[in-house]
């Protein structure tokens, strides 16, 4: 994570919402988005309307999510 | 929307089958399940607090138990004890982490699991995850499970409540998933780890055992449930417990007004420099029952030990809803069911290692609290809720007796407690501890008799509460003298801005300050009076943190200076020396101008508002004097009446 260590002088992080094609079947906004969540059960990459905060799809994601530990790539064999 | 809402099928809307079907028992035995565990969480902690050596545990309450699902159901967490949010907020997501790392198939009857990595399970190292699995018919049934602050858990500060540490390798060590007892008999390497690296190993030795004793108590508990009334009826009142939860918090939703809102709130500084002033920046968008809180464009995360991780602003997310929205209903994971976080790496409020040192882990969470009830203050109208005073201005320092017996003492002499904000239903609480935690306050003779020290005052400072309607909490002047060489860290991150704001047309606190005084400022064994509070006594003082005037040090927020509390790493101190800690003001809620005048002539009777403050914050001519004639104290209605007509003349 070394583009995150002393980075006070860069942008603050923000959370890209890649545009996702299709409409939402509760509202029908063409405002589909995929991002991580963080909710009940933990992270999620889900794809949700912008307009109305549907989950269309929601699918567990790794169990901290977008954190890397100082032991993470620790290979012993 | 309308239409989801109406086809929400609620739960006492269920029928005697449809529910027996859902919760594997009638509605009845269901509800008493859910009781009992409750009671479960709350016996395990009683017995903890009863038995614990260690002061933080024994008089501050400093840890939690929790009860949750097996992973065949995703570890639902059913029951929170009424004990620390920052600590049972992270325990769902903790526990998962952890067993899901260690593999839950690896796990055996008598086993007790350990974890107090921040990045995995929340908070800070020395917030040790203890987990007890409970095997029904040779499979996982639940867990029990407690987290407790254990004194010390090695890293460059005894202790280690420190703003200064720079990265994971400074703030102590990090146990990652594994077992301290094994068909309940120690795992000696386990135990080797933790005592080869922490101070007080005496204070943690018990503690643990006991610990180890009272999760054997949940278990049991626990076992006569299910062998009573059935694996099936069990789980589901932990689904059930959850699920009402879930329901709740999505009722409360339902009744925001739909729309955007953001909000910030700002730390001081980190401990490297003061150069930074970090922002917690929320953009809440709600929509029918869901919400979602993206904090994209919240500042990187700091150089020294202030960060949060990302568990830790799970849990200020979740208290702050609970709080604004939906206080009476139990805190479980399914709290969260109709909220979405959006939180990307390496912020204040979500630190990755092994930079993003995580100590003082609240103040990078408290102000994702408090942008979110700013955020929605203006959609809540008068239901929303005031500011508190904002930072713990925790205080950690240590030395050696004579007898060279070594002598610690945390959270018990900063600015640990303070004022809470107004709320429609009334003033506010002056003596608590912040909104995201829950706590005992400390006995003055038991950190006397502990620590070589005097606490000298702890009272409450005129005119720094937030006017309103409502008032705000006063602020708490707390002074310490110290009767032995001692070196101290003093974290006061907040007093560049009020994190007491007002709400609904309530005015905001004041901002506190640290001040050290010499022990030639005050004889006060010799002269037998305190050191005094009028602004004249801050001249000779050292300030350690706070917006003030640069010759006199007295408070000014609009022309002072900020004075960095890390401007001395740590402080070096002889006997004599006072730290006096002022902590912030609580916020305010609705027009002071609408006060009562009978309040506001009470207020000035008890202290919390002069004589002046009652004409300038509240327009209330109040005549007397409170010092030598309290009760003789009056309004004088006419002249209120006037002052109180004139636009502007109250501020
Ligand atoms: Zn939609």
């Amino acid at each position: 994570m070394a583009e995150i260590s002393g980075a006070i002088d860069s942008p603050a992080p923000a959370v890209h919402r890649e545009q996702v094609e299709g409409a939402c079947p509760r509202c029908g906004a063409h405002e589909l988005r995929a991002y991580p969540v963080l909710s009940e059960g933990g992270w999620f990459q889900a794809v949700k309307c912008d307009r109305c905060l549907m989950s269309v799809r929601r699918t567990p994601w790794a169990l901290l999510g977008p954190v890397q530990l100082t032991s993470t790539g620790l290979e012993l064999e | 929307m309308t239409d989801d809402v109406a086809a929400v099928q609620r739960l006492r809307d269920l029928d005697d089958e449809a529910f027996g079907l859902r919760y594997g028992a009638d509605r009845f035995t269901v509800s008493v399940l859910a009781n009992r565990l409750q009671y479960v969480v709350e016996h395990m902690c009683s017995g903890l607090l009863t038995n614990a050596f260690s002061l933080i545990l024994r008089d501050w309450y400093d840890f939690a138990a929790t009860v949750s699902g097996p992973p065949g159901e995703g570890y639902p967490m059913s029951s929170v004890s009424n004990s620390l949010a920052v600590f049972f907020g992270t325990m769902a997501d903790g526990l998962r982490n952890t067993v899901e790392e260690f593999g839950p198939d690896e796990l055996a009857p008598g086993d007790l699991l350990i974890c107090n990595d921040p990045y995995r399970t929340g908070t800070h190292v020395n917030d040790v995850l203890f987990i007890r699995p409970v095997f029904h018919e040779g499979r996982l049934a639940a867990f029990v499970s407690l987290r407790a602050h254990q004194l010390d858990m090695g890293g460059v500060v005894p202790a280690g409540f420190s703003a200064t540490k720079r990265d994971v390798y400074e703030t102590g060590l990090v146990l990652a998933p594994q077992l301290l007892y094994r068909n309940d008999k120690p795992v000696r390497s386990t135990f080797n780890l933790i005592f080869d690296n922490a101070r007080f190993g005496a204070l943690l030795l018990p503690d643990i055992k006991t610990i180890h004793q009272n999760l054997k108590l949940g278990e049991r508990l626990i076992t006569e449930s299910i062998e009573r009334y059935g694996l099936p009826a069990f789980l589901g009142a932990i689904r059930y417990r959850c699920d009402v939860s879930a329901e709740s918090m999505a009722d409360a939703l339902g009744t925001v007004p739909d729309g955007v809102y953001e909000g910030e709130e700002h730390i001081d500084c980190d401990g490297a420099d003061d150069s930074v002033e970090y922002r917690v920046q929320v953009r809440i968008s709600k929509v029918g029952r869901d919400i979602e809180i993206d904090l994209s464009g919240t500042s990187p995360q700091a150089r020294t030990s202030i960060n949060a991780s990302v568990l830790d602003t799970k849990t200020a997310v979740g208290m702050a809803l609970k709080l604004l929205l939906d206080p009476s209903t139990p805190f479980t994971s399914g709290t969260y069911r109709p909220v979405d976080i959006v939180l990307p790496p390496g912020t204040v409020a979500s630190a990755v290692p092994p930079d993003g040192a995580v100590f003082l882990f609240w103040e990078g969470s408290g102000p994702v609290l408090l942008a979110i009830f700013r955020a929605l203050a203006s959609a809540l109208g008068e239901r929303a809720v005031a500011g508190d005073f904002g930072s713990l201005s925790i205080h950690n320092a240590n030395g050696m007796l004579p007898n060279g017996m070594p002598w610690v003492t945390t959270a018990q002499c900063g600015g640990e407690h303070g004022p809470w904000g107004a709320t429609r239903h009334g003033d506010a609480d002056n003596y608590s501890v912040p909104y995201l935690a829950n706590n005992l306050d400390p006995a003055t003779e038991a950190i006397e008799s502990d620590v070589p020290v005097v606490v000298l005052r702890k009272e409450y400072t005129a005119d720094t509460a937030g006017a309103g309607t409502h008032r705000g909490g006063a602020a708490v002047l707390k002074d310490t003298l110290w009767l032995a060489p001692a070196e101290h860290w003093s974290s006061p991150l907040h007093t560049k801005r009020s994190s007491g704001f007002g709400v609904h047309g309530g005015r905001s606190g004041a901002a506190g300050a640290v001040w050290l005084f010499g022990k030639d400022a005050c004889d006060v064994g010799g002269e037998g009076r305190l050191l005094g509070t009028e602004d004249a006594v801050y001249a000779n003082a050292v300030p350690v943190a706070g917006v003030l005037d640069p010759e006199t040090h007295v408070r000014d927020l609009e022309h002072g200076r900020y004075f960095y509390f890390a401007s001395t790493p740590h402080w070096r101190t002889e006997p004599g020396a006072i730290f006096r800690y002022l902590t912030n003001g609580g916020g305010g809620w609705g027009d002071p101008r609408e006060r009562d005048p009978e309040a506001v002539r009470r207020d000035v009777r008890d202290g919390y508002v002069t004589i002046e403050g009652a004409a300038h914050h509240y327009g209330v001519v109040v005549t007397g004097d409170p010092e030598t004639d309290p009760e003789g104290v009056r309004i004088d209605a006419d002249a209120t009446a006037r002052l109180r007509s004139v636009e502007g003349n109250v501020r």
